[in-house]
């Protein structure tokens, strides 16, 4: 076994010297990275530092040329780890022309076929109660999923990645299409679920405002971990400010927050 | 009532094609690739030509092989090239017609063919027909139903699909399979030209009408049995192409799904 993989704490995602061209454009250019189990933390960079490519690596979606990656501490992403994993993309690709209810889009992340179709008033069991409790989407139910606000929408894709009990969460953009008074309440929705479940939760995201006040480690990509640490520590770094452009102004908070970020 | 022979098999293919591509349709328009279904349509009257030129007697078989090869085609330049997906099905879909209008007009005598083939007729559907669109039925229906969890998450969200576990390429060459044989099929009773409108005008009037996705498949299910039936109905008194009677009578289906929809919104029926 290879000496600088053994953990200090169990590590949630570790990434070695991960590199990746698309389109011979290099994109990633030897990322290490090593997110410890059960924190809340930020991964966020800059238009066009990676953060996607790397997102795609970590879910399976896009080979490294280089590079390793270990998710919760057991190898590469395949399939039956990636159950282990929960994904909440930006958002769906979903064409209005198509019905499908937030109940419906719930069960049909069950594995197994579908019941929902045959009885639709049986599927509704304690496992998928208590997340849709848990994210306050019981109202939404019966909603066509194509109709539903940015807000209400990334409610649902967590709730529906809760349902499987992931140890890892990974949320891309979480609140691109939040308006800013949502925002406050969807993170601490986020905070409250990593709080009573434990498990690791990583923001991929370019905004850095919401790293002060939700995450209690951050990670700057720019094809490479530009630097990382507390959130102050980060927003504070030269190599930040290179990154962003030197228009960069961090955003100032002014109350100490009361709930997010820290780890358990 | 007597049913003639003839008519018993066209109204059997018609109760059988029907709901399959009502049910196929709700994700081909959600998926949005009714194009995709016209083009593989038009790519099958080369697959006819083609037919006609090797002397058979019955055009399904190079029909059918044409239009999937056509479907590969697509597939493979989508994945190859970075041509967008309009332009690479527009060079087929005018290609496959060109091509099969130029071996056609080598041929003699095949003028009379062509419309039953471009519009659909009830005379042309034989027993073999009638057993395979209820073979189409059977097994493309039977994939649909064991896969509705995995396709309904890949219509949603292709990488979220992946991650939780959905062979998502294996599954979406399938149902490009599928459908092809579905639309490929379909072609005796629809004609090449307005086959695509038995896939699409079904789900579309059953969205005018449901509250979910369930409701919406066996809306649009019962929406095919009623537009391919009744066209195919009409067809014969009024001594017409099966293939315009079909579209109309799905047409007609669809503007009274709208006027429903209209006078009964915001209340809707319940899930």
């Amino acid at each position: 076994m290879d000496i600088a993989f053994r953990p200090q704490r169990s590590a949630s995602i570790e990434v070695r010297d991960l590199q990746v061209s698309l389109g011979g454009n290099p994109v990633l250019r030897g990322v290490d990275l090593r997110i410890e189990a059960g924190r809340m933390v930020a991964l966020i960079g800059p238009n066009g530092s990676g953060k996607t490519t790397l997102l795609r690596c970590l879910l399976g979606l896009q080979q490294p040329h280089r590079g390793s990656i270990r998710l919760l501490g057991e190898g590469p992403p395949g399939p039956r780890l990636l159950r282990r994993v929960g994904y909440v993309p930006q958002r769906l690709q979903l064409d209005p022309s198509f019905m499908l209810t937030v109940r419906e889009f719930l069960a049909i992340r069950r594995p197994g076929t579908a019941g929902w179709f045959w009885r639709p008033s049986r599927f509704v069991d304690d496992q998928l109660h208590e997340a849709v409790a848990e994210m306050d989407v019981t109202r939404l139910l019966d909603r066509p999923v194509a109709g539903l606000s940015g807000g209400q929408l990334q409610r649902v894709l967590i709730c529906s990645s809760l349902l499987n009990e992931p140890e890892l969460l990974l949320l891309d953009e979480p609140t691109a299409g939040v308006d800013t008074p949502g925002e406050e309440d969807f993170y601490g929705l986020i905070a409250d679920v990593h709080r009573r479940r434990g498990l690791t939760v990583v923001l991929v995201s370019h905004d850095l405002s919401m790293v002060y006040r939700h995450a209690s480690r951050v990670y700057a990509l720019n094809g490479v971990i530009c630097c990382e640490g507390s959130p102050d520590e980060v927003m504070n770094a030269e190599s930040l400010k290179r990154a962003y452009g030197i228009h960069f102004t961090p955003y100032h908070h002014h109350h100490h927050h009361t709930h997010g970020g820290h780890g358990p | 009532m007597d049913l003639e022979p003839f008519m018993l098999r066209a109204l059997l293919a018609a109760l059988f094609l029907g709901p399959l591509c009502g049910f196929i349709g709700v994700f081909v328009t959600a998926r949005r690739m009714s194009f995709f279904s016209d083009t593989v349509a038009h790519a099958a009257l080369a697959g006819v030509a083609l037919g006609f030129w090797l002397g058979l007697a019955d055009p399904t078989v190079p029909m059918v092989l044409f239009s999937l090869l056509i479907a590969g085609l697509i597939l493979w330049l989508r994945e190859r090239t970075d041509l967008l997906n309009d332009t690479i099905m527009a060079l087929l879909l005018s290609g496959s017609v060109a091509l099969g209008m130029v071996i056609l007009s080598l041929l003699k005598g095949f003028r009379g063919e062509l419309d039953r083939y471009l519009f659909g007729d009830i005379l042309s559907v034989g027993w073999s027909d009638v057993w395979l669109a209820l073979g189409a039925l059977v097994g493309v229906g039977s994939v649909l139903l064991l896969r509705l969890n995995a396709l309904a998450l890949m219509t949603a969200h292709a990488d979220l699909a992946h991650v939780s576990g959905v062979p998502v390429r294996g599954l979406n060459y399938a149902f490009v399979g599928l459908l092809t044989l579905t639309v490929a099929l379909s072609i005796r009773l629809l004609g090449i030209i307005l086959v695509t409108s038995l896939v699409v005008i079904p789900p579309a009037a059953a969205r005018n009408l449901s509250a979910s996705l369930r409701q919406q498949i066996l809306l649009s299910l019962l929406l095919g049995i009623l537009g391919a039936g009744g066209g195919v109905a009409l067809s014969y008194p009024l001594n017409l192409p099966s293939g315009p009677c079909i579209t109309l009578t799905l047409a007609t289906l669809f503007i009274g799904s709208l006027v429903a929809s209209r006078a009964r919104r915001p209340a809707r029926i319940a899930p």
